[in-house]
């Protein structure tokens, strides 16, 4: 056999990506289920001259029909698509983390089960026989610690043996627990082999009594009607899920009853989680662990971010030097303006992303993430959004880049398009930038209410846009409380978290210079003039004056907000240039280049704007598109160019109205 | 009584858990089916209780506790 395709099956918190990551390292590819939301991992590694392929399939604690999710990863493995499942288990909680395997039972796949974290459930004095359990279930059974590197040679003999003898689970005495339920006889001798390809009649006869939606209508298909109704009227009691769920732990404990052995010791919250479970200190010791986190996380993003400054500095000798051979002006422009500060853009970019992805993993690996949840569940839950979310927030304080990036740690697609719309309304570290500096140029001490005022713009904006985009991104019937346990504290595996991050950076790096690229030449072309002044959006600009007025907003005010649009630093240069009478093709380029503020700026902004329309800016600014370059993350980490486009039509359309209400409020007051 | 009401470091058998398909499918999975044990280990308003059961710390929002039935355990 040339190629062997595995899948990896386990619940939250077992240790699947952490496996997943160490197994194929950098060749992985991140994609779409095909006409679905859900994120689709797969990956490849060679092992004794066989290729493996390997999927790693969404986590959820069971395989019942609650979400896309589920019925994906059940469906994915019944159609026969892997040659063999790997069920991941977690010692440390082995009795409730077996239910997966419980669930799976049924499915007419080989499989073999691996009980990761043997080493926390060591430490936790906890004794596992894994070779009487490898005898009840009749599938290759192996502990595995992710960090110890022998735990892979075992991992490795395991799939070759579930391969070569095709290991089938042994369901028997499952399936004679179940025959106590009432109706499960009968359901189960209506039910024909194959009704349902790739699952058992068991398996089938168990979720009708769970009142699975998906089979039901499956078997509709499939089934005579006289037939399905008898199945209907058998199944009929709601408490089916719960006969079955007791059905299945009553299995788990006759296979793991002699195999354990636990200490019996009491157990109760460590040191570190009854911080962060504190009423009065939980909140701030989340902030303050993600805050030191991306702190410390700039450090090897560093060199990174310099790579981007490096390219921008090459800029002006790389366009003298076209010059002088006479390389025609338009390729010319063409490299400096839109490639070489497209590149530029994206290497900042990059550090950005590295550095989040390490943070947000490596919070997630030793499990400070669940606690994340549990502390903001209920804050967040508001926003119709996971307590996770507030992470991404956090950073979009800083940079709205970083947070779309960092939302990829939200397992449900709307809830993380949600969380990035959402992050959109957090003023970036570039308007935190120009907001004080404007504010307090125009409105003395009053600034500081200015910025009060954004703080408190901030949140209504998000409660808006959770309530406008919520309704449609996170449904109502997925809108339920949290039901999550809190792991146990793992060690990191530093090899498998980099090779992870850097998978991650090379594919950002790929996708999102194709969209910055894009986008810096559109707005270059708008801009560009052979004579150096116009431009199509210098004409239009000054020709819808008299509509921008409405918002506060001149001619050279409103092109100074498209430019925020593509990079919030270069706003105030824009105006400043465009007053002094510079062209908007050369102000727009030169501000994007990071070239410095002429020295007069302060007297030319004075002489020019006046208080209310300066209001109108710097609301118009603040609550604009953040920048091109979050553009391309969003774009990224929604893989959808339409939930991408509608966000950034109603932050144009939202900034805007601001900027009017904003302008008309001041010119009430002065 | 509802899985709120316990107090903390108190102990409570299951008894029925009452909800929707999707409520009882979901608090199954996690382990919490009639006849288990939970120990409360955490019980603040406004966040979500946290119970010890089947060797696991579990999470639970509190509206959905309200679907837990259980009778304490006295020692």
């Amino acid at each position: 056999m040339s190629a062997c395709t595995i899948a990896l099956l386990g619940q939250p918190n077992s240790g699947k990506s952490t496996l997943f990551n160490a197994l194929t390292g950098m060749h992985q590819h991140v994609g779409n289920w095909p006409g679905k939301t859900v994120e689709k991992k797969e990956g490849s590694f060679v092992n004794k001259g066989t290729e493996y392929k390997v999927a790693d399939l969404p986590g959820s604690y069971s395989l019942s029909a609650n979400s896309d999710e589920e019925v994906i990863t059940r469906d994915y493995i019944a159609s026969g698509n892997a040659d063999v499942v790997c069920i991941l288990a977690d010692s440390s909680q082995l009795q409730r983390s077996l239910f997966m395997l419980a669930d799976y039972a049924g499915i007419d796949v080989p499989c073999f089960l691996l009980l990761n974290m043997a080493d926390v459930a060591k430490d936790q004095g906890k004794k596992i026989d894994a070779k009487a359990i490898e005898d009840k279930l009749g599938i290759p059974v192996i502990p595995f610690s992710a960090t110890d590197i022998k735990s892979y040679d075992v991992f490795y003999d395991a799939l070759e043996k579930a391969v070569a003898n095709k290991a089938k689970l042994n369901t028997a005495t499952l399936e004679a627990k179940y025959a106590g339920i009432k109706g499960f006889g009968e359901i189960c001798s209506l039910i024909p082999d194959n009704a349902i390809p790739g699952y058992s009649p068991m398996w089938i006869a168990v979720k009708a009594l769970e009142g699975d939606k998906v089979v039901m209508a499956k078997l509709k298909d499939a089934l005579d009607e006289s037939t399905f109704n008898r199945i209907e009227s058998a199944k009929a009691d709601a408490q089916g899920a719960v006969a079955t769920g007791g059905c299945k732990f009553a299995w788990i404990d006759d296979v793991i009853g002699q195999a354990v052995e636990t200490s019996g010791k009491q157990v109760t919250l460590s040191r570190l989680d009854r911080i962060y479970t504190s009423k009065t200190w939980g909140k701030a010791a989340v902030i303050l662990t993600v805050v030191l986190g991306l702190i410390g996380s700039f450090i090897p993003a560093l060199p990174l971010m310099g790579i981007g400054s490096l390219i921008l500095a090459l800029k002006a000798p790389v366009v003298n030097a076209l010059t002088s051979i006479h390389c025609p002006e338009l390729i010319t422009l063409l490299i400096g303006d839109v490639v070489i500060q497209s590149f530029s853009y994206v290497f900042k970019m990059l550090g950005f992303v590295f550095g989040v992805t390490l943070v947000f993993g490596l919070l997630e690996e030793v499990g400070v993430m669940a606690r994340i949840s549990y502390v903001f569940d209920n804050t967040m839950g508001k926003l119709g959004l996971q307590g996770k979310s507030v992470m991404p927030f956090l950073v979009s304080f800083g940079c709205t880049m970083g947070g779309a990036a960092g939302a990829r740690v939200i397992d449900n697609w709307g809830q993380k398009v949600l969380t990035i719309a959402l992050a959109w309304a957090i003023p970036c570290g570039a308007a935190w930038a120009s907001v004080p500096m404007l504010s307090s140029l125009f409105f003395g001490p009053g600034a500081v209410l200015v910025i009060l005022a954004i703080l408190v713009v901030m949140v209504l904006h998000m409660w808006l846009t959770a309530k406008l985009f919520g309704a449609k991104l996170v449904k109502k019937e997925e809108r339920h409380g949290m039901i999550m346990e809190l792991p146990p504290y793992h060690k990191p595996k530093w090899g498998s978290l980099f090779r992870y991050v850097f998978g991650r950076t090379k594919e950002t790096f790929v996708r999102v210079t194709k969209v910055i690229l894009l986008v810096c030449a559109i707005f270059w072309l708008l801009n560009y003039s052979p004579s150096g002044n116009g431009g199509i959006l210098y004409r239009i600009g000054v020709v819808i004056e008299p509509v921008t007025r409405v918002f506060g907003m001149s001619w050279q005010l409103f092109l100074a907000y498209i430019a925020s649009a593509v990079g919030k630093e270069g706003a105030i240069g824009v105006i400043s240039a465009l007053y002094n009478g510079g062209s908007f093709n050369a102000a727009f380029n030169d501000a994007m280049a990071g070239v410095a503020l002429a020295s007069n700026v302060n007297d030319t902004l004075l002489a020019n704007v006046t208080k209310p329309e300066a209001l109108a800016f710097i609301f118009a600014m603040t609550f604009n598109m953040p920048c091109v370059v979050a553009l391309a993350a969003t774009y990224q980490e929604t893989h959808s160019a339409k939930w991408t486009a509608r966000i950034v039509a109603y932050y144009t359309v939202v900034s805007l109205i601001l900027a009017a209400i904003a302008y008309h409020i001041g010119n009430l007051i002065w | 009584m509802s899985l709120s009401e316990l107090k903390e470091n108190r102990e409570a058998l299951v008894t029925d858990l009452k909800g929707d398909i999707r409520f009882m499918s979901r608090i199954t999975s996690i382990g919490l089916t009639p006849g288990c044990k939970v120990k409360m280990v955490k019980n603040d308003k406004n966040r979500p209780v946290l119970v010890y059961s089947r060797d696991t710390m579990i999470a639970l929002n509190r509206n959905e506790c309200n679907g837990i039935v259980i009778e304490e355990v006295t020692a």
